[in-house]
């Protein structure tokens, strides 16, 4: 309703009132007149706003002059206290108009609040409950569209790293990929005015500044930040110019962190899944291992089992089947581990082990090779426990290899020795030999798989052996290292962490 | 004819060529073997002809070989020595936990089976046999359980406590690997405070005390990543 006939609505009821009080004016007091009249301005005041209140304040108070104060129908006040009566009623309406106008725009302004926080509220379960980070990202876009001042608002994820490329040195000529790329590299606001000109913010600018000062701008480009990560850029668009007042500023200032949280699902969503495929990728790695495991040594069993009754009756190849057999269960079970150390699906479990158990254990597997009982064993020369921690089972086969491979190369009986000791917080065991050694140019490739040195017998071993003995070392934190040993022969030192000693109690 | 001759063993594998080295192996040695294609019928077997050792592979069509021995194991302590393919040390552990008494990797050799096979029906044997604390000697080591002594070549070998219950432990089950969770169950039951990463520790300094050559043990036997074995003399 247009306020001329509001105001024509509230001035019929004044008459309405002036009529009834001078039909009354001879029982009624001054002051029971002012009141009521004055209870009409507060409720147009309320109904219909300040300015419908004051006008009405200054009618009524014509029509209490002129009709109810005495002398009658005129606007000549006979006692002067009369007028403080007036001018008192005036003064109490035009405030009682203002105040309650006052009271009605700080309900107004609650009331968009708390339509904002709902919103936000609103915003915060469904970007949390939807079943795809995505559709997320696509519900905060809606949001910002319908609560803010703009065209169209686009939420751009990148995929990790993907524009950190710094190709875009001179932003304000670039393309708008360009520009999206540099805000999110500089985590900077990046606005372009209505005529199409890029403009930079400054460093720390606060988004409710930028956005108040927008109104020339057809877009804005804000990133999207949690944490130390930028995970994409927001751009909002009015061709007409983005206008933002200071409550929309600081609403799409929440918003903004809203969209980062759903990019930051998104990524997160993304990273689940990957962990989740490589998870099944090692379940099928682990399940292919065991099945080829099993296919490969159930038939060598049973080739066993036969070789050895052959021998019990007296046919001496059997002895040879056995022998060969062994050998190649011996590769089989060296290209199984070597595809587990490349596949990188070896678990290793660390704990405090005495290095005289693993070189027990290393003896005893060795056990069968000619010159394993005199290998000669010196441990610390104090009589302490050399400890270390470490994988047990892996550096038996690293140190199991390398004895068997010392034994097998040493050509002076009881010439194969091992030594302990602790050494800047590793526990060290040398191998040493007296065979040929390696010859200077085949170092460097020592360690390969199935390289065998031109001094070697070509039956010996698998060729993986070293190679072996170096992977699960280093896999568990360790090494194993290669040096002539002096006087002929090889030294190879297997070293490993956390090298301790503990003296005898 | 030895004491093997009047028993029997059950071999549960559904591989012919398995059963029928496994069936070499041992039938020099053992009266009958019985033999069982699935999980199911192994364990009908087993209660319906109480063997006196099971070999039990892990493969098997219709159940898995663990399945087997928590069945068995719900009423029976007979010896279950376990045939497996793979060569991880944590499946090892599983299955002595779960109570088979002794492993053997695929392939095996069969003179390896029958001694581990004897080994364990020796062992249960003994095991329903009265006694237990008394003397036991062992080359120049002489070990009184009774009194808690141990002489190594005429002198005294002191043990700290715990040294001796690790000791008492292997003792009450010789001939059986023990996991590192089983020794260290048993060992420091009573006290929580010892952490469990010093066990390895305490059998390096038993080994110390009771073995010749530490670094070439007799007595107590390693197996890497499952536990420890303490061999029976003889």
């Amino acid at each position: 309703m247009p306020l001329w006939r509001r105001l024509l609505m509230w001035s019929l009821l004044a008459g309405a009132l002036t009529l009834v009080l001078e039909l009354a004016r001879p029982s009624l007091d001054k002051a029971h007149m002012a009141l009521a009249y004055l209870v009409l301005i507060l409720l147009a005041s309320a109904r219909s706003g300040r300015m419908l209140g004051v006008i009405l304040s200054v009618l009524c108070f014509l029509a209490f002059n002129f009709f109810l104060l005495p002398p009658f129908h005129t606007f000549h006040v006979a006692e002067p206290m009369d007028w403080g009566v007036l001018l008192s009623f005036l003064l109490t309406g035009g405030v009682a108009a203002e105040l309650l106008h006052r009271q009605r725009r700080a309900a107004a302004l609650a009331d968009r609040r708390t339509r904002e926080i709902n919103r936000l509220a609103a915003l915060g379960a469904e970007s949390l409950s939807v079943a795809r980070a995505a559709e997320a990202v696509k519900a905060i876009e809606r949001v910002i569209r319908t609560e803010s001042p703009v065209r169209e608002a686009r939420i751009r994820l990148l995929p990790e790293g993907r524009l950190q490329a710094g190709e875009s040195d001179v932003p304000e000529t670039g393309s708008p990929e360009q520009l999206e790329a540099y805000a999110v590299r500089e985590r900077r606001f990046v606005t372009r005015g209505v005529d199409g000109t890029a403009h930079i913010e400054g460093r720390g600018a606060l988004l409710t500044d930028v956005l108040r000062r927008l109104a020339d701008s057809a877009e804005v480009l804000v990133p999207l930040s949690v944490g130390d990560r930028c995970l994409g850029v927001l751009r909002l668009t009015d061709p007409e110019g983005l206008r933002f007042d200071a409550p929309q500023a600081s609403f799409a200032h929440a918003l903004v962190y809203y969209a980062a949280l759903a990019a930051e699902r998104v990524r997160l969503e993304g990273e689940a899944e990957r962990v989740e495929a490589l998870r099944e990728a090692d379940r099928l790695k682990d399940a292919l291992l065991a099945s080829v495991s099993h296919d490969l040594r159930t038939p060598l069993t049973s080739i066993r089992a036969t070789a050895t009754e052959l021998r019990s009756e007296g046919d001496e190849r059997g002895a040879l089947i056995e022998e060969e057999a062994e050998r190649l269960n011996r590769l089989v079970t060296d290209l199984l581990e070597l595809s587990r150390l490349r596949a990188g699906a070896l678990p290793v479990s660390l704990d405090i082990n005495a290095a005289e158990d693993l070189i027990g254990a290393a003896l005893q597997r060795v056990g069968g090779l000619p010159g394993a009982s005199d290998v000669r064993v010196r441990l610390p020369e104090d009589g302490a426990l050399a400890l270390g921690r470490f994988d047990f089972v892996h550096s038996l086969r690293s140190l199991t290899n390398l004895l068997e491979n010392a034994l097998s190369h040493s050509r002076i009986a009881g010439s194969v020795e091992i030594e302990v000791r602790s050494e800047s917080g590793q526990l060290v065991i040398d191998v040493l030999d007296r065979g040929p050694g390696i010859p200077a140019g085949d170092v460097a490739r020592l360690f390969e798989p199935f390289f065998r040195t031109t001094s070697t017998t070509p039956t010996t071993g698998t060729g993986l052996g070293l190679a072996i003995a170096r992977q699960i070392a280093e896999a568990q934190g360790g090494s194993v290292t290669y040096r002539p040993r002096p006087g002929g022969g090889s030294v190879f030192r297997l070293s490993l962490p956390g090298g301790i000693t503990e003296s005898t109690p | 004819m030895t004491v093997e001759q009047t028993l029997t063993v059950l071999v549960i594998d559904d591989e012919p060529h398995i059963v029928r080295a496994v069936r070499n192996a041992l039938s020099g040695d053992f009266g009958r073997v019985l033999e069982a294609g699935t999980a199911v019928d192994g364990v009908d077997q087993a209660a319906a002809r109480r063997p006196d050792a099971v070999v039990l592979d892990l493969a098997l069509p219709d159940r898995s070989g663990l399945w087997v021995l928590t069945e068995l194991r719900k009423w029976s302590t007979v010896p279950v020595i376990v045939l497996s393919a793979r060569h991880g040390e944590a499946e090892k552990v599983r299955l002595l936990d779960a109570g088979a008494d002794d492993y053997v990797t695929k392939p095996f050799s069969p003179t390896e089976l029958l001694a581990r096979v004897r080994a364990q029906v020796r062992r249960a044997r003994q095991a329903e046999m009265p006694g237990g604390e008394g003397m036991l000697q062992i080359g120049d080591l002489v070990i009184d359980t009774a009194a808690r002594t141990v002489r190594r070549g005429g002198a005294d070998v002191h043990l700290t406590p715990t040294e001796w219950e690790l000791l008492r432990t292997f003792l009450r089950h010789m001939g059986k690997t023990l996991t590192h969770w089983q020794l260290f169950r048993s060992v420091w039951a009573a006290s929580a405070g010892d952490p469990q990463a010093y066990l390895r520790v305490y059998v390096a300094h038993l080994r110390r005390k009771l073995e010749p050559d530490p670094v070439r043990p007799r007595l107590i036997i390693t197996e890497p990543g499952v536990g420890y074995r303490f061999e029976a003399p003889g």
